[in-house]
């Protein structure tokens, strides 16, 4: 059953909305001096300057992994490109000279396309793509600087621990 | 003819034929590696064991004929049990390098031991180490790590190619495959060894760390390499192709295909013709119809007229190309190009360079029309030609003819001396990206499918035709192959005395359809 609410009539006080902005801006005003003299309980950050860290498993901007002798711990299996539900990630594979055989030529992530799920690091066989750089990846102006590189992705890359699959050692 | 019982269910036979055969033609799955239809039996693999009530142990269907009285049981724990062991022992120093190996995704031991193993390695010690990413000829690398030694490849190269190159070394786990000492694999079939090898031991070099299989769209189309015109699969990727795959096909090429016709596909990548060109300069297509259409009527009633047919063209284009010529103002003449005859042998390769000559023949035979040979035709000094096609020999001499004709017309995949030099060029379509038939030089008429579309606009002959008669003549002529088809095969039977017609271009079945 509907409950009749009571509306009363607003008088002219009211109607001027002169008494409640004071309120307002008392509220307001307490707050910027409470805060501007003594900083305390300031919630927000004076963001780019001072940034928030992001929770451990923060999937951000990609980077690539690499062996002891600093090269590319990607073996162009091609299985993050195909795990990868937006059809981001474009690679060229070429042949290495060491037992490792294949590597990528090229490695591109276009982050216009990324939706950072993070299943390219789930199908990867040799921890090669991680999500876990801390960053996201900053806007551009052209669509070309949103087009990662394999050099871009290799320098926020490191030295994985994980024991390379399929590769004899 | 004997009689026998797979899993319970009963199959008369020709005598002859193995148990693995009698269980295709149940449908019943029998794992295997070394057997395959075109080669003979080795029965090495024992992937394909099952029980039978003639022997206690479990026994090779591959090997094994089927006799009267023989009762088979495909599906008992022990069949299983034996599967399950065979793969364990043939993993046991498998790489496991499925990541960097081109086989994965089409490999039968990834699929084998997904559907009969399927449990992790038992072995605890170091693995033997054989020859990885070796080139051990032209087209072919051998990684013997992968390899599983089911002699598949040796048998392609003693029994289908006739060239006996490779061979086994070494015993027991760490047998390898392997060239003779200071030779390498290199007879005209030797693409096949990767095709038939059921890992990634042998693989192409040509294919190498390309695309993975998974990625590719298949096409069922023909080759144009030559007369036999095998029935292959153009892999694609991103409107690129990646490989050409031969197709099943009984009556043409069984299971093969040679290297040339697989690798021809690269003519086509580079050197294309991009756009239509009016005396060597480009020009909008629309434009240059119209300019053609204007130059056509300045010929004169009288005028020696000249139309080079290519035996690569399909038999719709040729239709078209022909039904066109006899419209031309002036005194036609038809000519046949194409490639030189070349290399033959006994076993697929035929010395006609040309996919659709006898289908020329048919369609000239069918409209009533002569054709004179290349050389006679050029030696009239024609005053205007009209060249289809991009494969002639005596290109020089086309150049020449062309240069002192008033017009000359060239349709053409190909940006070249051809193109430069007439009057009026259109860019057509590769043989990779045509729709239409061929028929072989043994009366199979198969059908040809595109697997790539140009990025510019290059157009199949008919429809450059079409859109010429539209200007031209009152009359339009069709420039849908389908439609095409109909109209050129209404007079043509099939060897059942069907009329081709009828069937329509897509009733056309994957093994084509012989003509009488």
């Amino acid at each position: 059953m509907a409950k009749l609410v009571d509306r009363p009539k607003a008088d002219l006080v009211i109607r001027s909305y002169i008494p409640e902005v004071l309120r307002g801006l008392r509220v307001t005003s307490r707050h910027f001096w409470v805060n501007f003299l003594t900083r305390k309980n300031v919630v927000t950050i004076e963001y780019p300057e001072e940034k928030y860290p992001y929770p451990p498993r923060f999937r951000g901007q990609h980077r690539l992994m690499k062996r002891e002798d600093d090269s590319v711990r990607c073996v162009a299996c091609f299985l993050c490109a195909t795990a990868c539900p937006a059809d981001c990630i474009t690679i060229k594979a070429g042949e290495r000279s060491d037992k490792n055989e294949k590597y990528p030529v090229s490695f591109e992530i276009d982050y216009i396309r990324c939706i950072f799920c993070g299943m390219c690091e789930e199908a990867c066989p040799c921890d090669a793509i991680r999500l876990d750089s801390g960053d996201h990846k900053l806007p551009g102006y052209t669509r070309e600087e949103e087009v990662l590189q394999k050099e871009d992705l290799l320098a926020k890359g490191g030295l994985s621990i994980a024991k390379q699959g399929g590769i004899l050692q | 003819m004997p009689t026998l019982k797979i899993d319970g269910i009963e199959i008369t036979v020709e005598p002859g034929t193995r148990i693995i055969e009698a269980c295709d033609r149940l449908g019943i799955d029998i794992p295997r590696f070394c057997y395959h239809p075109g080669l003979s039996v080795a029965a090495n693999c024992r992937m394909c064991l099952v029980e039978s009530n003639r022997s206690p142990k479990p026994v090779p269907s591959c090997y094994e004929m089927a006799v009267d009285g023989l009762e088979i049981q495909t599906k008992t724990q022990k069949v299983i049990d034996a599967r399950r062991a065979v793969l364990e022992y043939i993993l046991l120093n498998h790489p496991i390098d499925c990541p960097i190996c081109d086989k994965a995704g089409e490999c039968d031991l990834q699929d084998l031991y997904f559907a009969h193993n399927y449990q992790p390695s038992r072995h605890a010690f170091a693995k033997f180490h054989k020859p990885k990413a070796r080139q051990i000829g032209p087209q072919i690398m051998a990684d013997s790590e992968r390899c599983i030694n089911c002699t598949r490849c040796i048998r392609v190269c003693d029994e289908i190619a006739k060239a006996p190159q490779l061979h086994q070394v070494n015993r027991g786990g760490r047998t390898y495959i392997d060239v003779f000492p200071g030779t390498e694999i290199d007879h005209p079939y030797s693409m096949c060894v990767s095709d038939v090898c059921p890992v990634g031991a042998l693989t192409t070099k040509d294919f190498r760390f390309k695309c993975r299989v998974w990625f590719t769209n298949g096409t069922q189309s023909v080759c144009g390499e030559c007369s036999r015109g095998c029935s292959i699969r153009i892999d694609t990727y991103r409107n690129e192709i990646q490989r050409i795959m031969p197709r099943e096909n009984p009556t043409v090429n069984q299971f093969w295909a040679c290297d040339a016709g697989r690798l021809a596909y690269h003519n086509y990548e580079t050197d294309r013709l991009q756009s239509a060109k009016a005396n060597g300069q480009p020009v909008a297509s629309d434009a240059a119809i119209t300019q053609l259409a204007t130059a056509l009527d300045s010929v004169a009633s009288g005028a020696r007229v000249l139309v080079v047919l290519s035996p690569s063209m399909t038999n719709e284009a040729a239709w078209a190309a022909i039904k066109v010529g006899q419209k031309l103002k002036g005194m036609v003449r038809y000519a046949i190009g194409g490639r030189e005859a070349g290399f033959k042998d006994d076993i697929l390769i035929c010395a006609d360079k040309a996919p659709n000559r006898a289908g020329l023949a048919l369609v000239l035979k069918t409209l009533g029309v002569e054709a004179v040979p290349l050389s006679a035709a050029l030696a009239g000094s024609p005053q205007a030609i009209y060249i289809f096609g991009d494969d002639h020999h005596l290109e020089d001499v086309l150049v020449k003819a062309m240069d002192g004709a008033q017009l000359s017309v060239v349709f053409s995949a190909k940006d070249g001396p051809l193109a430069n030099a007439a009057s009026f060029a259109f860019p057509t379509m590769s043989p990779y990206e045509i729709d239409g038939t061929w028929l072989n030089e043994f009366g199979i008429l198969q059908r040809v499918r595109p697997a790539l579309t140009p990025t510019w606009d290059a157009r199949p002959i008919e429809k450059w035709l079409g859109a010429l008669t539209t200007r031209l003549l009152d009359e339009q002529i069709a420039d849908d192959p389908a439609e095409l088809f109909v109209t050129a095969m209404s007079s043509v039977n099939a060897l059942d005395g069907t009329p081709l017609a009828a069937s329509g271009l897509d009733g056309i079945g994957p093994f084509g359809i012989a003509l009488k």
